[in-house]
């Protein structure tokens, strides 16, 4: 397939303007803000089918919309570049060899919802990132592509970068909002949602670094062009990070709906010396482990959450024979604990339970009535306050079901038969 | 960096007019103090909470809550050794474990010298090429447990 989102990063210095200039790039951004009016672009965008790339796949065209309609001012466009997902690296390829791809998105989202300043929060592991926005910002401006008055218009934007400092939750977006603010990273209630009341309670557009980087690809041809690339109720091309047991871990661009088995094992060269394949967890941490058996699954959010499972930020990571699935589990589950802002109940005592137990089970003096109870516990955080919760009980609750007699196996045998000693 | 010093940073990122309201510019300026000062004590947050005008227990909390930031001592150099899954499954702990035996500290301590704070760290979205480690915000990735030494003593290690 024709490389779509990652078509500039093979190329030489493709972070600088020059580059990014030479091959088309800010054409897309002159069209709509020449040739369209801002409810075109909202139009165009909704015809292609885009959804959200950063977790919860929200139609994009939709979104817009509402924050087009709302007339408190100033409106906030925020790029949502915290990549805070375990095994996710997609957004930081796009950040730091292509980053003007992604401020043209910013630029023509702008445009078409009338938001007048721009952040990219940019998690605080990714220093490079920074300073590789840093300096496509300052070019955009030198070209006179932000500012006031843009290219002769009207339209006026202004964009910053705004780092984090190391907190999963602050990728939720209303926890974001609150750390743009100053404040920790602790969701807000939902409705109002951020396209009504955002940053300081003005409407403020929240989109995925990659979900943004497809905008100017479908203003230049077409929503239409655009809704005919891979699956037809989750359309376009999609970035998949690889990693765990596979020959060649990466980031692979793919139509949405190829199959979790082409990816793994055409793309990324299947698994390390040639094992078996054990187990994966096909859309980050907090997606439910598929086997061996479930691995023709296509690639899209529909598919996915048909199969049980879900495609988050479509991060695909890979366990082989010789890994321990109680070992896997705990090691996420840890890291929700970790990340849990500890607002709510159901979420700051069941990632510390799940914990507790687990590691029990995996140091060899577990019960089997553990099983019942961290299938409890799964299912009481369900009730979190906000998406964390929600879904960091998946990789354990979904290993003790599928996974049952590794566990057991644990419990009877007093150790882990993974562990040589 | 100073007091004095650091204060007039604050007021400088106040003039750069970047966000609409005061209290945005608290990660900012916790920023600031997190590179130019061994940590982030209360003196700090007392600057920040009187030029930002946000109260004291905000700058506090916000300070407490990001892994990034140091309210406690930290080395010249935070060593952050990634241990979420792909890098585990890479054998991240086993360079953990090195670094605690070449470093001579436990994970989360610093040296004596006042040279490293060794860390673990969940993912830092480097895991194709697990395991990584960071120093600073230099990243080294694919890492065997053999080169861990001549990566210390880029940043000045005296052991062997
Ligand atoms: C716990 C949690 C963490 C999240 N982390 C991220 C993230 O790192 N990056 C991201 O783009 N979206 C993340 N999201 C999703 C955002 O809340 C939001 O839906 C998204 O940024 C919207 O952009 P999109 O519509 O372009 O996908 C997270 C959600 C939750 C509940
Ligand atoms: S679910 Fe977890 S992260 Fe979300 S609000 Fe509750 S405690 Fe905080
Ligand atoms: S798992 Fe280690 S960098 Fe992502």
């Amino acid at each position: 397939m024709e490389k779509l989102l990652l078509r500039n990063v093979e190329k030489e210095n493709s972070h600088t303007i020059e580059v990014y200039l030479k091959g088309g790039g800010y054409r897309a951004f002159q069209k709509a803000l020449k040739e369209m009016s801002p409810e075109d672009v909202v139009e165009e965008v909704k015809l292609s089918g885009l959804r959200g790339r950063g977790g919860a796949g929200f139609p994009t065209g939709l979104k817009w919309e509402f924050a087009a309609a709302d007339i408190k001012e100033p409106k906030f466009f925020v790029c949502n570049a915290d990549e805070g997902e375990p095994c996710t690296f997609k957004d930081r390829v796009i950040i730091e060899k292509d980053p003007h791809a992604l401020i043209e998105g910013m630029l023509i989202g702008a445009y078409a919802t009338g938001c007048r300043y721009g952040y990219i929060y940019l998690r605080g592991e990714y220093p490079i990132g920074r300073k590789i926005l840093e300096r496509a910002i300052s070019e955009a401006y030198q070209k006179g592509f932000l500012g006031e008055n843009i290219l002769g218009s009207d339209f006026s934007f202004d964009l910053y970068v705004h780092s984090g400092a190391g907190a999963y939750i602050c990728g939720e977006e209303t926890a974001l909002i609150e750390s743009m603010e100053g404040k920790r990273g602790e969701p807000r209630i939902k409705p109002p949602f951020p396209v009504n009341a955002g940053y300081l309670w003005k409407p403020t557009v929240v989109n995925n670094v990659e979900t943004l980087a497809n905008i100017p690809l479908i203003i230049e041809r077409g929503g239409k062009w655009y809704s005919q690339i891979g699956s037809p109720d989750c359309p376009g091309p999609k970035l998949f990070p690889v990693s765990g047991k596979v020959k060649r871990p990466g980031v692979y661009e793919l139509p949405m709906g190829t199959k979790l088995e082409e990816i793994i094992f055409e793309h990324a060269g299947g698994i390390v010396k040639d094992r078996k394949l054990k187990a994966v967890f096909p859309g980050g941490a907090s997606s439910s482990v598929l086997t061996s058996e479930e691995i023709s699954v296509p690639m899209d959010f529909p598919s996915l959450a048909k199969a049980g499972t879900m495609l988050g930020s479509g991060a695909i990571m890979v366990l082989d024979e010789t890994d321990c699935i109680v070992n896997a589990a705990l090691r996420l589950i840890k890291f929700f604990r970790h990340e849990s802002c500890g607002k709510c109940t159901p979420c700051r005592e069941g990632t510390d339970w799940l914990v507790r137990i687990l590691e029990r089970i995996e140091g060899g003096r577990g019960v089997e009535e553990d099983l019942e109870v961290v299938l409890s516990v799964c299912e009481t955080m369900e009730n979190s306050f906000c998406g964390l919760g929600m879904a960091a009980h998946n990789p354990v609750g979904s290993t003790v079901r599928k996974f049952k007699e590794e566990y057991l196996a644990h419990i009877k045998g007093g150790k882990c038969p993974f562990r040589s000693s | 960096m100073t007091y004095d010093e650091f204060r007039e940073e604050v007021r400088k990122l106040k003039e750069e007019g970047k966000y609409p309201s005061l209290k945005s510019y608290t990660l900012p300026a916790l920023w600031i103090a997190e590179k130019n000062f061994p940590c982030i004590d209360h003196e700090v947050m007392r600057i920040i909470s009187s030029e930002l005008g946000v109260p004291l227990v905000e700058v506090e909390e916000a300070a407490r809550f990001y892994a990034m930031f140091h309210t406690e001592r930290k080395g010249k150099y935070v060593i952050r050794v990634c241990t979420n899954l792909s890098c585990m499954l890479n054998g991240s702990y086993s360079l953990l474990e090195e670094l605690e035996r070449l470093l001579g500290v436990k994970v989360g301590e610093t040296t004596k010298d006042g040279l490293f704070t060794l860390e673990e760290y969940e993912c830092m979205g480097l895991c194709d090429g697990a395991p990584a480690i960071t120093v600073n915000e230099e990243r080294f990735l694919k890492v065997k447990k053999e080169e861990l030494p001549t990566i210390l003593k880029k940043f000045g290690w005296k052991g062997d």
